[in-house]
C-alpha cells in the first residue's frame, strides 16, 4: 500500500515535470535565416507560432484620402500652429486626421485639444504632440541613415495608443537598503534585460548620455599599464551587454544579427546591420536628449517615472520586436510631406 | 547479463563498522558512532562516520559558514527581508565586489565591503581546510597528493579573487557572490578581453576539463568493467598485480595501442584533473594583465581564422562621424 | 616486441560479433576485427577528405584550417563537395569509425571476459556528437547547422551559437553539463590523488591499504565511498556531463529560440509568489 502511493505520487510529480518542461518549450521546427558565413553559427532562429502572433498583432490603419496641396496654408487659416503651418489647409486637416486614428482612436480630438477651443495650448498633450511632430519630421530628414526610405509616422510608436508601449524611465537612482544588501542597479529579475541580472537600467548611461559602449581593447596587448581606471571595467561590460540584451529583445533578433560574436567590436568581423543600428544608437540618444527628456515639465506627474523623469525611447520603442518596425510597412511614403520638415525655400 | 555489469552492490555484508586506522598526531578524537545506510551501500559504502573535526576543521567550517550567512544576510537585505522574496528571487541575488572607483583601498561596508569581508572569510576557509587535507594525510603516514591536487583548485580561486585584482589595481575585478551573477560576469569578462575562446590557456584549460571527463570515463568504465576479477581493488592490484589489472591493460593496448598501468592511470589522472585549474588560473591572470584583447591577439600571432562574407567590408561609422562614438 | 610479458595467455580466438575468425587477429598490439577494418576504412577517409578540403581552403596553418557544414539554404539536401559536401561526408565517415570503434570495443570486452562499460560510456559520446551534427540539424531543418571542422572555427561556432540565445550562461541544462564536468575533474583528483597517497606513503612509510583510503575520507568529510563506489560515482558523472552537453545544444534552437535569461520568466511568474 505504502508503495503504491510513493509510486503514484512519484508518477504525479514526474508528469507535473514533464508539463513544466514542455510548458516552457516551442516546437520544432523553426524558421532560420544565415546571417554570417557558413559553419559560423551566425543564424536568426525564429518560432513561427510566435511570428504569426506578432504579424497577427499589426493592424495598419488606412491610408487618408490625398488632400489638395495648394490653396492658403494652414497657419493663415488656424491660429497657434506652430509647426505644421507650411502645410496646405488640406493637409493639415489630413495629418489631424490620421494622427487621431494613429494615437488617440478613442478619446477623438480631445485627446488633445480644448474642444471650446482647439488653438488653446491648455491640453498637455496638445504640448507634447506639437513636439513630437518635430521629432518625427527630424528623424525622417536627418537619419535616414538608420530609418532609410522607410521613415517613421506617429504609428511606428502609438499603435492606436496614447502613451507607446514600450517607454523606459530612469530607475530610481540608489534603491540600497542601509548598511548590507546593495543591489547596485541589477540583481534582480527585469524584462528590459530579458531578466539577466546585467544592470537593470543601462539605458540612462547609454541611451541619455553618450556613455562608452565599446568595451573591448582595440589592441592585443594593454596600451598602458593595465590598470581598470585606463581602460572599460568589466562592470562597464555588463553594462553593454545589458543594452544589447534590449536591444535583441528589442528587435527579435539575436546577437549574429549585427555581430561575429568571435570579434564583438570589430567592424570588420560584423554584418552592414550594425552599421544601421549604430546610426539607430546615435539617432535615440538625440530623440532622448533634444525631445523627450525636456519634456518633463509638460507632463503631469502620473506620466512621469519614479525618479520624475519623462517617458523616454529605446530601440523596442519603435521596433516591438521586430527588426523593421513594422515588418517594414512603408506608411511614411503616404504622409511624406506632412511628416517632413518644411523645404527651405 | 546487466547484473555482470556491477551498476549496484546485490549483498551488502554488514558487520561492526570500521573505526578508522589510528592516527599519529591530531588532539581530537573522531567523533560519533558510525553507521550504515542501506541505499547509500547500493552506490558505494554504507558506512558514514566517523568524523575528525580537529582545529582546523572547525576554523574552516565557522569561517566557510560564516562567510555563507553573510552572503545570505545581504541577499535578504536586498530583497527587503522577504523571505518568500530570497526564495522567488535567489539566483538573479548577488553579493557584489566594490566598484571600480575604489581601486585597491577598503571600500565603504555596503558597497563592496560585506563582499570584501566575506572574500576574506571565504579564503581563511578554503585555506585552513587545504591544511587539513595536509595534515590528515600525513597523520595516516599517507602522501599529500590531495592537498597539492586541492592546491591547484586554490590558484585559480586565488588568480581570480586576489592576485588579478591586485595588478589590475582594484578589487572591482573579483567575482561576485551570486548564481546568475557570477555567470554575467564571466560572459562579461570574456566579451571585455576580446573573447576568452582565443585565450590559449583558456583552451587548454578546458582540454584538460573535457580530458578529465574522458578519462574518468575511460578508467572508471574499465575499473567496473573487470570488478569480476576484483580490479576495484586497486591498491592490491597495484603492489600485486592480478588477471583484473592484465585485462584492463589489454583492453586498452588492443584497442589504441597503448595502455596505462593501474598506478599510472592515477598519475594521468592527477595530472589532467590538476592542469585543469593550473592553466586556467594562468588564462586568467594573463588576462587584462598581459593581453587585452585576446582576438587580436590570435589574429596577430595567425591562429584565428578567415571568413569569406558575402557583404562587402562595413567601415567604423563613428570614423565618418569624425571621432564620435 | 609487441607483446606485453604476459599478453600470450589472453590472445584467444572469439568473441567476435561478426565475420567469425576471417579478422580475429592483431596487428602490433591493435586487435584488428571486422570492426577494425571498418574503423581503419571511415578514419583512412576521413582524413584524406579532411587533407582534401583543407587543400581546396586558402591555408594549411592547422590553427585555421576551417571545413565549414554547406550554407542553410541547402536544407537537408546533399550539397556540392567544395560548398559543404565535404563536411557532410567527412560526418559520414566520423560516425562510421566511431561506431565502429565502439563495436570493436565489445569485441574486445567479450575477448577479455570484461563488462561493457567502456563501449557504453564511449557511446554517450558519440551520442553527444551524434546530436550536434545530426539530431539538431535535422530538427532545424539544416545541415548547416552542424559545426565547423576547424581548431578555431569551431570554437567561433560555439560562441556564435550561444549567442543565438543571448546569454547560454542562463540554458539550465548548460548549467548541470557544466557542473558535472567540473564535478567529474573535482572527484578525478580525489581518486588520483587518494591512489598516490596511498601507493607514495609519507618517506619510511610502507604502501598503504583500501582502510587508509576511506578513514582519510571519513576523518576529512565523514564519509568515503569505497573503492568500488568511486568508480560509479566517476562514470555516473562523467557520463552525466556528456549526457546534459547534448541535451542544452539539443534543446537550443528546436525548442527554444529566444534569450536563456527569458527561459527563467517561468519561475519567476509561478502562481506561489503572488
Amino acid at each position: 500500500m505504502k508503495t503504491k502511493i510513493f509510486t503514484k505520487s512519484l508518477g504525479l510529480a514526474g508528469a507535473a515535470a514533464l508539463a513544466l518542461l514542455l510548458g516552457g518549450c516551442e516546437q520544432p521546427p523553426q524558421e532560420t535565416a544565415q546571417t554570417g558565413p557558413r559553419g559560423t553559427g551566425m543564424v536568426q532562429v525564429k518560432s513561427p507560432e510566435r511570428e504569426e502572433a506578432k504579424r497577427a498583432a499589426i493592424v495598419l490603419p488606412e491610408v487618408q484620402p490625398e488632400a489638395d496641396a495648394s490653396g492658403p496654408r494652414a497657419s493663415e487659416v488656424y491660429e497657434n500652429v506652430k509647426v505644421l503651418g507650411h502645410l496646405s489647409e488640406g493637409q493639415f486637416i489630413r495629418v489631424m486626421a490620421a494622427i487621431t486614428e494613429w494615437v488617440q482612436p478613442e478619446q477623438g480630438c480631445a485627446g488633445c485639444h480644448n474642444l471650446e477651443n482647439l488653438a488653446d495650448d491648455s491640453v498637455y498633450t496638445k504640448v507634447v504632440a506639437r513636439r513630437m511632430f518635430q521629432m518625427t519630421q527630424t528623424i525622417n530628414a536627418k537619419w535616414t541613415a538608420h530609418v532609410g526610405q522607410t521613415g517613421v509616422t506617429c504609428y511606428t510608436c502609438h499603435r492606436g495608443q496614447a502613451v507607446p508601449a514600450e517607454i523606459w524611465f530612469k530607475s530610481p537612482g540608489d534603491d540600497n537598503p542601509p548598511y548590507m544588501g546593495a543591489k547596485n542597479g541589477q540583481n534582480a529579475p527585469v524584462k528590459s534585460v530579458a531578466y539577466s541580472t546585467l544592470p537593470n537600467e543601462p539605458f540612462s548611461a547609454l541611451l541619455v548620455q553618450k556613455g562608452e559602449i565599446r568595451v573591448q581593447g582595440t589592441t592585443a596587448i594593454p596600451q598602458v599599464p593595465a590598470r581598470v581606471e585606463q581602460g572599460q571595467t568589466i562592470q562597464d561590460a555588463e553594462k553593454t551587454y545589458g543594452l544589447m540584451m534590449h536591444m535583441s529583445t528589442g528587435l527579435g533578433v539575436n546577437c549574429g544579427f549585427c555581430h561575429n560574436s568571435r570579434a564583438f567590436g570589430s567592424w570588420a568581423e560584423s554584418p552592414p546591420q550594425r552599421v544601421t543600428a549604430w546610426h539607430g544608437i546615435q539617432m535615440v540618444r538625440e530623440l532622448n536628449t533634444t525631445y523627450l527628456d525636456p519634456l518633463q515639465p509638460v507632463y503631469p506627474a502620473n506620466r512621469l517615472g519614479e525618479a520624475g523623469d519623462a517617458p523616454k525611447a529605446y530601440c523596442a520603442t519603435c521596433h516591438q520586436g521586430v527588426n523593421k518596425p513594422l515588418y517594414g510597412a512603408a506608411m511614411f511614403k503616404d504622409y511624406a510631406v506632412e511628416l517632413s520638415p518644411p523645404k527651405a525655400n | 547479463m546487466i547484473e555482470y555489469q556491477n551498476i549496484f552492490t546485490q549483498v551488502q555484508a554488514r558487520a561492526h563498522p570500521h573505526d578508522g586506522v589510528p592516527f599519529s598526531h591530531g588532539t581530537w578524537v573522531r567523533s560519533e558512532e558510525p553507521f550504515f545506510s542501506y541505499w547509500i551501500g547500493k552506490l558505494g559504502n554504507a558506512q558514514i562516520g566517523p568524523f575528525y573535526l580537529g582545529f582546523l576543521g572547525l576554523a574552516s567550517i565557522v569561517c566557510g559558514a560564516l562567510a555563507f550567512f553573510l552572503i545570505g544576510m545581504n541577499y535578504l537585505a536586498s530583497v527587503n527581508w522577504n523571505p518568500i522574496m530570497l526564495v522567488r528571487n535567489l539566483f538573479w541575488l548577488s553579493l557584489d565586489p566594490p566598484a571600480p572607483k575604489y581601486g585597491l583601498s577598503w571600500p565603504p561596508l555596503n558597497d563592496g565591503g560585506w563582499y570584501m569581508i566575506v572574500s576574506t572569510f571565504l579564503l581563511l576557509s578554503v585555506l585552513l581546510w587545504w591544511g587539513r587535507t595536509y595534515v590528515r594525510a600525513r597523520a595516516l603516514g599517507m602522501g599529500t597528493h590531495v592537498a597539492w591536487a586541492f592546491a591547484s583548485a586554490i590558484w585559480l580561486f586565488l588568480v581570480l579573487g586576489l592576485f588579478r585584482p591586485i595588478l589590475m589595481g582594484s578589487w572591482s575585478e573579483g567575482v561576485p557572490y551570486g548564481i546568475f551573477s557570477h555567470l554575467d560576469w564571466t560572459a562579461a569578462f570574456s566579451i571585455r578581453y576580446g573573447n576568452l575562446f582565443y585565450n590559449p590557456f583558456h583552451a587548454l584549460s578546458i582540454v584538460f576539463l573535457y580530458g578529465s571527463t574522458l578519462l574518468f570515463a575511460m578508467h572508471a568504465a574499465t575499473i567496473l568493467a573487470v570488478t569480476r576479477y576484483g580490479g576495484d581493488r586497486e591498491l592490491e592490484q597495484i603492489t600485486d598485480r592480478g588477471t583484473a589489472t592484465e585485462r584492463a591493460a589489454l583492453f586498452w593496448r588492443w584497442t589504441m595501442g597503448f595502455n596505462a598501468t593501474m598506478e599510472s592511470i592515477h598519475r594521468w589522472a592527477w595530472w589532467f584533473a590538476v592542469l585543469t585549474t593550473l592553466t586556467g588560473g594562468i588564462g586568467i591572470l594573463l588576462t587584462g594583465t598581459a593581453v587585452d584583447n585576446w582576438y587580436l591577439w590570435a589574429v596577430k600571432h595567425g591562429v584565428a581564422p578567415a571568413y569569406v562574407t558575402d557583404w562587402s567590408p562595413v567601415a567604423d561609422p563613428a570614423l565618418a562621424a569624425g571621432g564620435v562614438r | 616486441m609487441t607483446m606485453l610479458s604476459f599478453e600470450k595467455k589472453y590472445r584467444v580466438r572469439g568473441g567476435t560479433l561478426v565475420g567469425g575468425d576471417l579478422f580475429d587477429f592483431w596487428v602490433g598490439p591493435f586487435y584488428v576485427g571486422f570492426f577494425g577494418v571498418t574503423t581503419a576504412f571511415f578514419s583512412i577517409l576521413g582524413t584524406a577528405l579532411i587533407f582534401y578540403g583543407a587543400s581546396m581552403g586558402p591555408t594549411w596553418n592547422p590553427w585555421q584550417i576551417n571545413i565549414a557544414p554547406p550554407d542553410l539554404s541547402w536544407g537537408l539536401s546533399a550539397a556540392p563537395l567544395a560548398e559543404g559536401g565535404l563536411w557532410q561526408a567527412i560526418t559520414i565517415c566520423a560516425i562510421g569509425a566511431f561506431g565502429s570503434w565502439a563495436l570493436r570495443e565489445v569485441e574486445i570486452c567479450r575477448k577479455l571476459g570484461m563488462g561493457y562499460h567502456v563501449p557504453f560510456a564511449f557511446s554517450v559520446a558519440i551520442g553527444a556528437y551524434v546530436t550536434l551534427v545530426v539530431i539538431r540539424p535535422v530538427l532545424m531543418g539544416a545541415w548547416g547547422h552542424g559545426f565547423p571542422y576547424g581548431i578555431f572555427s569551431h570554437l567561433d561556432w560555439v560562441s556564435n551559437v550561444g549567442y543565438q540565445y543571448l546569454h547560454f550562461h542562463y540554458n539550465p541544462a548548460h548549467m548541470l553539463a557544466v557542473t558535472f564536468f567540473f564535478t567529474t575533474t573535482m572527484a578525478l583528483a580525489l581518486h588520483g590523488s587518494l591512489i598516490l597517497s596511498s601507493v607514495n606513503p609519507k618517506k619510511g612509510e610502507t604502501v598503504k591499504t583500501p582502510e587508509h583510503e576511506d578513514t582519510y575520507f571519513r576523518d576529512l568529510i565523514g564519509y568515503s565511498v569505497g573503492t568500488l563506489g568511486i568508480h560509479r560515482v566517476g562514470l555516473f558523472l562523467a557520463l552525466s556531463a556528456g549526457f546534459w552537453s547534448a541535451v542544452c545544444i539539443v534543446i537550443s534552437g528546436p525548442f527554444w529560440t529566444r534569450s536563456w535569461t527569458e527561459w527563467w520568466s517561468w519561475w519567476l511568474d509561478l502562481p506561489i509568489w503572488s
